[in-house]
């Protein structure tokens, strides 16, 4: 009982997870509560589980429960490289207006010098 | 044009590229060599980015700072001296000729000196994927030589970094609904372009990528 307790609360942390997830990501939103949702069951009915389980070959319906923190933690996994790269595209945009700038400041500083350069158009 | 460490060839690239634009822009995207001073030398503006971020990153730097600067028309061009200046004129012309926003190169229209059987493989099924996914009637997808006006460049926003940004260019493109033209230009591959150039493992990264990129906003 209290295994089900504890594990019934990390799951319900992870259909929060998916929840904050969803606007960012709604495919990793999905996927983590079809496997949050996945799991309470078989926590709560574990005789499907084993049932389950002996249908597909794996043996018990506790490795049936593994195997989808398993697949939960590789949605996470999945999920931190997607916000990675959106901070990688973050860390772009802020690179670009830094480069831009620059070169603006040196096209401008080399126009006003006597017979400097011109301002580029592409 | 974009560049990473290109030192050894980029002063040649920019001296024949400025005889066929108005203006050259490197953007020097976080080289530890001496790439941004040699183009910088040569006569290019350029833009350094003050961290590696990859082609796709500062082909789209250049793009923003060339419209931000009023250019007609944006002409990219790799840095690595396997693309020919005398074929701008020709992507220049087949936009005002045809009508088009966009002006694609392409080596198999035109011809490849010193390619690779197995680069051809690859090139080939590349676009046959970017054919299948897109649905432009393409015949080279990975071609970094292309034209484009004001307006195309202004439908532009490249989010891929890395080299996939070759193949979401022609998504764009194709998302535009503007017109597109390929033009015929000529491809010489040399022991250092070739060094600098994609293999089977970059392809597969390529796809990934760009699978990676549909999954999030």
């Amino acid at each position: 009982m209290i295994a089900q307790l504890l594990l019934t609360a990390m799951l319900f942390a992870i259909l929060l997870y998916a929840q904050t997830t969803y606007r960012q990501a709604p495919i990793i939103g999905f996927l983590s509560v079809v496997a949050a949702c996945w799991g309470l069951y078989f926590v709560w009915i574990p005789a499907h589980a084993s049932r389950l389980a002996e249908l597909v070959g794996i043996g018990r319906g506790v490795d049936l429960i593994l195997y989808t923190w398993v697949m939960i933690s590789l949605i996470m996994l999945l999920n931190l490289h997607l916000k990675l790269r959106s901070q990688l595209e973050l860390i772009t945009l802020l690179a670009r207006k830094i480069a831009i700038a620059d070169a603006n400041d040196q096209l401008a500083s080399l126009s006003a010098e006597p017979g400097g350069g011109q301002p580029a158009e592409g | 044009m974009a560049a990473y460490n290109e030192a050894p060839v980029i002063a040649g690239v920019v001296a024949d590229t400025k005889a066929a634009a108005d203006r050259v822009v490197v953007v020097d995207d976080g080289s530890s060599d001496a790439t941004a001073d040699s183009a910088a030398a040569a006569g290019a503006i350029v833009i350094r980015h003050p961290v590696n971020l990859g082609q796709g990153a500062a082909l789209q730097t250049a793009i923003d700072f060339a419209l931000a600067h009023g250019a007609d028309v944006i002409v990219t061009f790799d840095a690595d001296g396997q693309h020919r200046a005398s074929d701008i004129a020709g992507l220049v012309e087949a936009l005002a000729r045809d009508g088009a926003d966009f002006a694609l190169g392409s080596r198999f229209l035109g011809g490849t000196i010193n390619l690779p059987p197995n680069r051809r493989l690859l090139l080939r099924a590349a676009t046959w994927f970017t054919r299948a996914t897109t649905g432009l009637s393409i015949t080279d997808s990975h071609n970094g030589l292309r034209a484009m006006t004001r307006r195309g460049a202004s439908r532009i926003h490249l989010r891929q970094n890395r080299m996939a940004h070759a193949s979401e260019i022609l998504h764009q493109i194709a998302a535009s609904g503007l017109k597109y033209v390929e033009t015929p230009v000529t491809i010489q591959y040399t022991a250092y372009s070739l060094r600098k150039g994609q293999t089977l493992v970059d392809a597969i990264l390529i796809i990934l990528d760009l699978f990676a990129r549909r999954l999030h906003r």
